[in-house]
């Protein structure tokens, strides 16, 4: 229990249950709704070329959960993760997330509450090709965090270190391998400690042995530090990992299940309450969201 | 700064282009300007040549060629009574039309001085031996490379300025001539030549016992004389000379007009390659977007970047100039690379590098985060 919030408090800065603290009217426990979309509408074009890429979606996820979105081309998954990610103002309906009404705030709001709450990680692994995979941490930690050089260079040694690119610090994106793009990507969208991370196929570009190492990452992040992933993939070999799926099709949202389920062996049953505040880390790391009646 | 300058040095071979173009207009700036001033470092011969430390004339004297009369007992008492100054003379310096023997007319810079060992106003390369010679009323020196301009052939030709016979008594080397080739002759043979009264003259020269005092010297007299009379340490009245025909002269003009046009080059070139190089980067900029980095950040990173695009071309371009104007002095074409020219050059080309930046600023407005979830 020491070793793993050492590890928590290294990591984010903050001890796991700390980190669900959210605006509003207290702290948000594990179990607790972090994102509420209801009635969501997106279409794109005019007259006979429009298209309805969202259709009246309703989603609910809750905090400490790995949420997939799931469906084909074209099922408007990247369209729904953009109205959820405050990224792309829907024709209808509405975004809760920690409580906020997202789209009813300014742009600069939405910009100022992103910079606080989200971190991104997208298909493309958009490095900066000149800057180490340290400078690519220290970007984001000096820039949006506003650290002190020293700060952000130790904070980015530590995620990396995390992440297992330990003594890769200096490495270019050219000298680093797919899969360390992608986890390099990955300390970039944490290191300002987000308390929900959406990710648009971030495996796609990978093969599967480098895509299951970034996956378990994503999935023990909502398990050692009880934040929210938001995925986006068409990949079904991520499903045993999530928590819980939304598939997609046509723009509407036609099933949800729970991941696990293809895995019963791990499922655990020792499911907190919702609202409850658990007592501690350990109780983190076995959490597992509640099934659905 | 360490981003883009990491950015800069990396992706180097994108950068070059920018940085050529900055080290282009800064070169042809420098060179243009410096083939100005040394075209026109020529009106500032008998200045710059001299050794004399305060020039005193007539109110608002805008070059050393332009001089008008003043009162000779005044001017030097003002000057004199200062206890820095060592001693002072009298010199003459004005324009006035040359009768060629063979016909035609040309002008010319009549220019007298006293002809001692120890004058002040005497140029360096009158000799001893030739102003020896220029004691005799009416007698003249000129500089060899005018005798076709003048219409003389050899040493002891006659012609006429202003009716008077004059008498060439000896050559000079080296004294080129801009407006009107340079007649040297006795104060006393001046003052005939320029029509000059007895009591007047063109300035008064003065020499400090240390040359370092002349700068508190003149600004003794401006307080005390205001605009009654004109004073400047020599350093001072030459660069305004030469920044008078500077700026009074279409050649000035022209040769702005060209180091203008590669600003311009270096301008368009730099913006594009900047505006490139950011639209290379719009992925990673919108990452920054979607997570919430306010744009003004990436702004100030490729402000940053345009700037040293600008210091780098600046700073490549030196030896360059230094080089090429070491070129042109050995095909006798003067290059004067003033500090104070190449400072202001070097900083409007920094300028017009910075504001490429903002040029290519544009391509942030077209950052869109969501574009990468298409």
């Amino acid at each position: 229990m020491s070793n793993r919030r050492c590890f928590c408090v290294s990591l984010y800065g903050l001890p796991a249950d700390d980190r669900l603290n959210m605006k509003g009217d207290g702290p948000l426990r594990l179990g607790e709704t972090i994102l509420q979309a209801e009635n969501l509408t997106r279409g794109f074009g005019v007259g006979s070329q429009f298209t309805l890429a969202v259709d009246h979606v309703s989603v609910e996820v809750l905090s400490g959960q790995f949420v997939l979105i799931m469906g084909p081309s074209g099922s408007g998954k990247s369209t729904m993760l953009a109205i959820l990610s405050g990224l792309l103002r829907p024709d209808g309906g509405t975004v809760h997330c920690l409580g906020e009404n997202i789209w009813a705030m300014s742009d600069v709001e939405r910009e100022q509450f992103r910079l606080e709450h989200c971190g991104f990680i997208f298909q493309g692994y958009n490095l900066f090709a000149a800057l180490t995979a340290r400078q690519q941490l220290e970007l984001v930690a000096t820039w949006g965090n506003h650290l002190g050089a020293n700060e952000a260079k130790c904070r980015a040694d530590n995620l990396l270190e995390r992440l297992g690119l330990g003594g890769k610090e200096h490495l270019r994106p050219s000298e680093l391998s797919g899969g360390e793009k992608q986890r390099v990507a990955i300390g970039r969208a944490l290191i300002k400690n987000p308390n929900i991370l959406f990710a648009d196929e971030p495996t796609s570009a990978l093969d599967w042995a480098h895509g299951e190492e970034v996956v378990k990452l994503l999935r023990n992040l909502t398990r050692e530090e009880g934040a929210t992933v938001v995925c986006v993939t068409h990949d079904p070999r991520l499903v045993p990992f999530a928590d819980r799926v939304f598939h997609m099709e046509d723009g509407r949202l036609v099933r949800q299940s729970y991941g696990f389920m293809s895995h019963p062996e791990e499922a655990i049953v020792t499911l907190p309450e919702p609202g409850e505040v658990l007592p501690g880390p350990d109780d983190v790391v076995s959490f597992r969201p509640r099934i659905a009646p | 700064m360490g981003y883009s300058l990491t950015t800069l040095w990396y992706e180097r071979q994108r950068y070059f282009p920018a940085i050529l173009a900055v080290g282009f207009s800064s070169l042809l700036g420098c060179l243009q300007f410096g083939l100005l001033l040394g075209l026109f470092s020529i009106v500032s011969i008998p200045i710059d040549n001299s050794r004399a430390d305060i020039w005193l004339g007539a109110p608002q004297a805008l070059s050393v060629d332009l001089g008008r009369p003043i009162r000779e007992s005044q001017a030097v008492d003002r000057l004199a009574s200062n206890p820095e100054v060592d001693r002072c003379e009298t010199y003459l310096q004005g324009f006035a039309y040359w009768a060629k023997p063979n016909g035609g007319m040309e002008l010319c810079m009549v220019i007298g001085c006293r002809l001692d060992d120890q004058s002040l106003g005497r140029i360096k390369q009158l000799t001893p031996e030739l102003h020896h010679q220029l004691t005799e009323p009416g007698s003249i020196v000129v500089d060899e490379s005018d005798l076709n301009r003048l219409g003389l052939k050899q040493v002891g030709d006659t012609a006429e300025i202003v009716g008077n016979r004059v008498r060439v008594v000896g050559l000079t080397k080296g004294v080129k001539s801009l407006a009107g080739p340079y007649v040297m002759c006795s104060v006393t043979t001046a003052r005939s030549l320029l029509r000059l009264m007895p009591e007047q003259i063109t300035y008064v020269l003065g020499k400090c016992h240390d040359s370092a005092d002349a700068a508190k010297v003149v600004a003794r007299l401006r307080q005390a004389h205001g605009t009654d009379i004109s004073v400047f340490a020599a350093d001072e009245f030459s660069f305004r000379s030469r920044w008078h025909w500077l700026t009074k002269t279409k050649a000035g003009f022209a040769l702005g007009y060209a180091a203008v046009l590669g600003l311009m080059v270096g301008a368009v070139v730099t913006s594009q390659t900047l505006y490139a190089a950011t639209a290379a980067s719009m992925r990673e900029f919108a990452v920054l977007r979607a997570m919430g980095i306010p744009r003004w950040r990436m702004s100030v990173l490729v402000m940053s970047q345009a700037t040293w695009v600008g210091v780098v071309g600046v700073l490549l371009s030196f030896p360059g100039i230094f080089g090429l104007a070491r070129v042109a002095d050995i095909y006798g074409v003067q290059v004067l690379l003033d500090w104070r020219m190449l400072a202001s050059v070097s900083g409007i080309t920094l300028v017009m590098a910075v504001f490429s930046g903002l040029y290519a600023l544009r391509s942030l407005k077209h950052v869109e985060p969501a574009l990468l979830l298409r």
